[in-house]
């Protein structure tokens, strides 16, 4: 059980002439229950390539397995796939379009072709696990506010029960306050289902409290893939790409060249207080 | 899908029929098209058609992308030049039921169909060497004497100006609504007509909700930046006829005495 990319390869129809790739010669296994971060500069080919997981792209060339069936083959069932693996888009607040908030979230369970009793079901607990109460079902998605819609919407994709659930950004625009709920839910998700869950995102923060594994992608190819500990290690390649480690990280240095002996490589706060409670001590 | 669209999209590259001042290119293609209801016989496509070839080169767009143009308008001109073969009266040559179909009709139907191509190209070479922006300033400056009509000219350049700027942001827009449904099992392909309009409504919604945000927050910004509307406005770069202007009139009117000429005094020929 897994999604394998096989030397995949996409270019954009205008791009062809060009030799620009979107996504080059990627080479990857998602393993079940991993949580991956992707992160990577604008236009890396982050996007592209999490919709290619579900078959929203076609690659132009090179295969993509999941649970080792070819997903572009002509006899494969691209909306199973879809509700197994299933995409959270950037801002997906502005997808929402019925009138209600639990019709907007049946719809994907209802595309799945399930029995409504199946569907009512899984919408209700999938509204549940985001945290929006009961007060909210009949409620117009509309009227909600900005982090409320966004769990309806993520709600809209988890009522579909997928396996691997791949997320664009899901803190993007949200309060600090909020993007701590949204996460620490895709955890309890992670936890609570064993589902896989990848994750696009920009703050090497997050990444460092949240991934157990961590892609790093540049113009459309996979530079590094590792665990956060190992690639924060490589803090001079991720600065030539245009990104950074934890800031922590370089309080922890600056630290150091002040002459406080602080021991291993924290990436987050917690380790950094840890370490450096240590440190104090010692001293 | 809509990406192929090409008519009415700037087609950026470096010309002097781009570099014209964009009134020049309205009036022309304004002229353009009239003259192209000024004959009844074949021989006006002669000069017609040269007169087009001869701004498409010098443009330097690739003629496969004017054909493209066609495309969206295909149906139409299928349509009337249908419409044309059957219910045309003249000397008859098939005889079907209750369908005639005569030798005038046919004639008629090539006719409407390579006038109905030409106004297509012609007008699209407008909009191809014109940005929208360049457009709805020369339209704004050309119709300024209806001010005084009260009709308000600088308003409704501006309203064209901003519909048009909104055109790619809605198509991407909508790309991406498509997509994120797609991933949540919508189906937009397979399925009758009414199931497919059915499935239109999950894009439509969000997509209307956005434009109406979109339109919102650009109101705001406008305001922000004290926008009042066309009162004392002034232009940073205000058009100007250059000597290329006057060459292309000289052009114009010079391709408006050929076709004229060639339509009244060259003999009939058959039925050319």
């Amino acid at each position: 059980m897994s999604i394998i990319l096989d030397h995949v390869s996409y270019q954009y129809q205008d791009a062809i002439q060009k030799g620009e790739y979107a996504l080059k010669d990627i080479n990857l296994k998602i393993n079940d229950g991993e949580f991956i971060c992707i992160i990577g500069h604008t236009g890396s080919g982050k996007s592209t390539l999490v919709q290619h997981l579900n078959g929203l792209e076609k690659a132009t060339s090179g295969t993509i397995y999941y649970n080792g069936e070819d997903i572009d083959a002509a006899d494969f069932n691209k909306t199973q796939l879809r509700g197994k693996v299933g995409l959270v888009f950037q801002y997906p607040e502005y997808q929402l379009f019925e009138s209600t908030v639990i019709e907007d979230v049946k719809f994907g369970p209802k595309n799945l072709g399930l029995s409504p009793l199946e569907v009512d079901c899984r919408s209700y607990q999938a509204l549940k696990d985001v945290g929006l109460s009961e007060d909210y079902l009949d409620v117009s998605p509309l009227a909600l506010s900005g982090g409320q819609k966004r769990r309806v919407a993520l709600a809209g994709v988890l009522a579909m029960e997928p396996e691997v659930l791949i997320l664009d950004e899901p803190t993007a625009g949200l309060d600090p306050y909020g993007r701590d709920e949204i996460l620490s839910l895709i955890k309890e998700m992670h936890e609570k289902r064993n589902c896989t869950v990848i994750m696009v995102s920009h703050s090497m923060e997050d990444v460092a409290d949240y991934a157990e594994r961590l892609l790093v992608m540049h113009q459309g190819q996979i530079m590094l893939d590792g665990t956060p500990r190992e690639i924060f290690k490589h803090r001079e390649e991720l600065e030539m790409l245009g990104l950074a480690v934890p800031q922590i990280t370089y309080v922890v240095d600056q630290l150091r060249e002040k002459g406080i002996p602080i021991e291993g490589n924290p990436i987050t706060v917690e380790e950094a207080k840890k370490a450096i409670w240590k440190a104090m001590k010692k001293g | 899908m809509i990406r192929d669209i090409t008519i009415g999209q700037y087609y950026a590259k470096e010309s002097p029929i781009h570099r014209l001042d964009p009134r020049t290119k309205f009036i022309a293609t304004f002229v353009y098209m009239i003259s192209m209801f000024c004959f009844q016989r074949f021989l006006g496509f002669i000069p017609c058609t040269l007169f087009l070839v001869l701004v498409i080169v010098i443009s330097k767009i690739p003629f496969s992308h004017i054909i493209k143009g066609l495309k969206p308008i295909a149906m139409i001109l299928i349509f009337t030049m249908c419409i044309q073969v059957f219910f045309s009266t003249g000397t008859p040559i098939v005889k079907w039921g209750i369908f005639t179909i005569t030798a005038e009709g046919i004639k008629r139907a090539i006719f409407m169909g390579m006038r109905l191509c030409l106004l297509v190209f012609g007008a699209s070479m407008m909009t191809f060497t014109t940005t929208p922006n360049q457009l709805t300033d020369g339209i704004e400056t050309l119709f300024r004497p209806l001010n005084k009509l009260h009709i308000p000219v600088h308003e409704i350049a501006m309203m064209m100006s901003i519909a048009l700027r909104f055109i790619p942001i809605l198509i991407e827009e909508m790309n991406k609504i498509m997509k994120a449904q797609m991933a949540r099992g919508a189906d937009f392909e397979t399925g009758n007509f009414i199931k497919r309009a059915k499935s239109l409504v999950p894009i439509l919604v969000p997509l209307f909700v956005s434009a109406f945000r979109r339109a919102n927050e650009l109101a705001m910004a406008m305001e922000a930046r004290c926008y009042h509307g066309g009162d004392g406005r002034t232009k940073m770069k205000p058009l100007k006829y250059k000597k290329r202007d006057g060459i292309a009139f000289a052009v114009l009117f010079f391709y408006l005495v050929i076709l004229i000429g060639t339509v009244k005094w060259v003999p009939m020929i058959g039925m050319i």
